[in-house]
């Protein structure tokens, strides 16, 4: 781990100023877990006194075993290319987390789009409730628990003559009362 | 002038300027832009979700759709994402082919992207050659394999196939034409008097902002920052590889163009060099059955630079035969929303469209 010189510092910085747990994980690329109320710190700390001046982007995921979510925040610095990643749980029942798009203005997107697919709550967050989705009351579509197949069969309906194994000729054939021509019915699946 | 009430003007969602359906929702005084704001919601398709009920192979099908003008990065990058979690090696062979289908992705990404950036300027013969001129990459494509747009040609653990016979002259050919062509499309674009008065000072990015607006690709290079993932954190060959990486100050749709122009001559060069160097062997560390393959429980973040700026994966799986989550930052993501809502105020609305197609924003990419 010699060669890894940087990547350590920032890790052993950010333990020692927040206690948390944390791993050089590869070349390049230092991640910490930590608790959700740590988190906006270590970033404005990060972005203002390490150079991660970039905010990469915003990950979520539904660990519904646990009942949690987890948030992963990537970070960049153009100058050193490092990767910063911030890990943290929250409870999934009334999700709710810091607002940061006072530390960087695209985070409003990317909470926007969390939001509406996970329904997490950050509070103090500016922007119309709709970003992707279009009047929908139905569980957060993201979460490990809303059923896509059932909301597909339930939502749309069978349109007729649209049902799997048919003939298409034989359909058009029936609807207008024409026969098929010869040259088509070589290709027909009957044969 | 004062009397000028504040119209909102609904550009979109059919576009002229861009790959995809978006609107942008703009508030006009006069000619001028006072808000804009971007509306997205007519492509969502929910491929994140649907990619969490298949293997880890059979998501390749829905990748390749997150953007269509330039699908590769998408299948390279997850497909790196996934060799992270499971430590799978490409063999040197598939590496070179690899470097080389992205190259050839981005020059035919950057075609499209000279008859949208001027065909938004009023200049249509531009758009007419350049397009007619990407069929010859889409050729190459098609030879390699098998698809033209979309290709599904990258796996984990290398490529599907091999070179086909004669493949590396026929592209060698194509990229001697494409390079004289290039100087052509210069005549027509960039010594044009009208494309010149129409991008200069348009669309600017504040260099000092750039980086903290989240600002990737051909834009941040325009404002004069240094940073293109294949020289920041190599992947494949790229390391191995002499190119350079242009960037221009400004931060306009011309700093911008330029340094799109060099790219496209870069791109030319690279593929050279890869078919040359391109050793013999495998090209292909084959997986076990796909069906019943299953990753080791981890998460991985993978970057792969596109033409319209970085490509970012966030695959995490739980042990299982399918991913647990993937999550696309696409560079559209942020250069699309945010900052194109920041650099939309003030502007002309006849450039609005124009600034769109040189922000390289692909709605597909933003709602995934």
């Amino acid at each position: 781990m010699s060669d890894l010189i940087k990547e350590n510092e920032i890790l052993e910085q950010i333990k020692a100023a927040f206690q948390v747990e944390g791993k050089v994980s590869s070349e390049r690329r230092t991640e910490v877990f930590a608790d959700k109320t740590q988190v906006s710190s270590i970033l404005l700390l990060a972005k203002n006194q390490y150079g991660f001046k970039h905010l990469n982007h915003i990950a979520c995921i539904d660990w519904i075993e646990e009942n949690k979510f987890e948030l992963v925040y990537i970070l960049y610095n153009h100058k050193t290319g490092l990767t910063l990643l911030v890990h943290t749980k929250i409870d999934r029942e009334n999700p709710e987390m810091e607002n940061i798009d006072t530390i960087w203005d695209q985070a409003n997107t990317y909470e926007r789009e969390m939001r509406e697919m996970y329904g997490i709550e950050f509070p103090g967050l500016v922007g119309a409730k709709e970003f992707i989705l279009e009047d929908w009351e139905d569980t957060p579509p993201m979460r490990r628990d809303f059923d896509t197949l059932n909301y597909a069969t339930n939502t749309y309906f069978h349109q007729a003559g649209r049902e799997d194994a048919q003939d298409v000729r034989t359909t058009i054939s029936t609807r207008s009362g024409e026969e098929i021509p010869d040259f088509a019915k070589k290709y027909s699946r009957d044969k | 002038m004062s009397r000028e009430k504040e119209t909102t003007l609904y550009i979109g969602p059919q576009h002229p300027g861009i790959t995809g359906n978006m609107m942008v929702k703009v508030k006009v005084k006069g000619d001028t832009v006072t808000k804009a704001s971007v509306e997205v919601g007519y492509l969502h398709r929910a491929f994140e979700k649907l990619i969490e009920r298949r293997n880890w192979l059979q998501s390749f099908t829905i990748l390749c759709r997150f953007c269509v003008p330039e699908p590769d990065p998408m299948e390279l990058t997850y497909a790196r994402a996934v060799e992270q979690l499971e430590g799978r090696i490409v063999p040197e062979r598939g590496q070179y082919i690899r470097t080389m289908v992205m190259e050839m992705a981005r020059l035919q990404s950057f075609m499209l992207w000279y008859a949208g950036q001027s065909g938004s300027a009023g200049l249509y013969t531009l758009g007419q050659w350049s397009v007619g001129d990407r069929d010859y990459i889409l050729n190459l494509f098609e030879d390699l394999t098998g698809g033209r747009v979309y290709h599904m040609y990258i796996w984990p653990g290398g490529v599907r196939r091999d070179l086909p016979k004669g493949f590396k002259d026929k592209a060698l050919r194509v990229m001697d034409y494409l390079e004289k062509r290039l100087d052509e499309y210069d005549k027509l674009l960039f010594d044009n008097t009208i494309f010149q008065k129409r991008a200069q000072g348009v669309g600017v990015i504040p260099k000092e902002k750039a980086i903290d607006w989240g600002v990737v690709g051909a834009p941040l290079r325009g404002c004069g920052i240094k940073h293109d993932v294949r020289i920041d954190e190599p992947y494949e060959v790229y390391d191995k590889l002499d190119f350079i990486v242009p960037t221009h100050e400004g931060g306009d749709v011309w700093s911008r163009a330029q340094v799109r122009r060099i790219e496209a001559r870069q791109s030319i060069s690279i593929i050279r060099q890869v078919l040359e160097k391109m050793p013999e062997g495998e090209y292909y560390n084959k997986i076990p059955n796909p069906m019943k393959w299953s990753i080791p429980a981890g998460q991985a973040w993978a970057k792969t630079e596109s033409v319209r700026g970085e490509v970012g994966f966030y695959v995490v799986s739980d042990g299982s035969e399918k991913p647990r989550r993937v999550h696309v930052k696409g560079a559209a993501y942020t250069n699309g929303v945010s900052v194109t809502e920041k650099i939309l105020v003030g502007q002309n609305i006849a450039d609005v469209s124009f600034i769109l197609n040189s922000m390289g924003v692909c709605p597909p990419e933003i709602e995934r």
